[in-house]
């Protein structure tokens, strides 16, 4: 049987000034393999991002935000499930 | 003297920030951003598609205007 191993991890993320640096955070990552779902957070200066550990992992999601043109650092494993 | 004008659909200036970013981050580029009017003029020796896959990895609509001599 097909099993998901699906992680969460926050991702803060500088230099986003409007919703438009959002949706397009949000869409960009939303088109990658493994990406289960995105939440971008204006206000907090972060990504969350439930993802697929066997596609994904927090420094390949944190690359995909820098190749953007933001700043995204790794500040340690969520504290979500 | 030669410069590539391009069009990229910026509506902020952090959405510009993220265009400067990864034009620094390809390097060898001078450039001008024109945020009002959501155009990128690009002076460069790297070929019109690299700069235009350069300004599309920031995940906005970008795409090529010609060349505008100044």
């Amino acid at each position: 049987k097909f099993t998901m191993e699906a992680k969460s991890v926050a991702i803060g993320v500088e230099g986003m000034t409007c919703n438009s640096c959002v949706q397009s955070i949000e869409q960009h990552l939303g088109k990658m393999n493994g990406i289960h779902d995105i939440k971008v957070s204006l206000e907090d200066k972060n990504a969350v991002v439930i993802y697929d550990s066997k596609l994904q992992t927090p420094a390949t999601l944190q690359e995909a935000i820098c190749d953007m043109g933001f700043d995204a650092t790794l500040a340690g494993s969520s504290p979500q499930p | 003297f030669q410069k590539h004008e391009f069009f990229v659909d910026m509506t902020c200036e952090g959405c510009s920030n993220a265009v400067t970013r990864v034009l620094h981050r390809l390097g060898g580029v001078n450039f001008d951003i024109d945020l009002p009017n959501k155009k990128v003029y690009i002076d460069s020796e790297h070929n019109v598609d690299t700069l235009l896959e350069t300004l599309k990895k920031t995940g906005k609509n970008a795409s090529y205007l010609g060349v505008k001599s100044a």
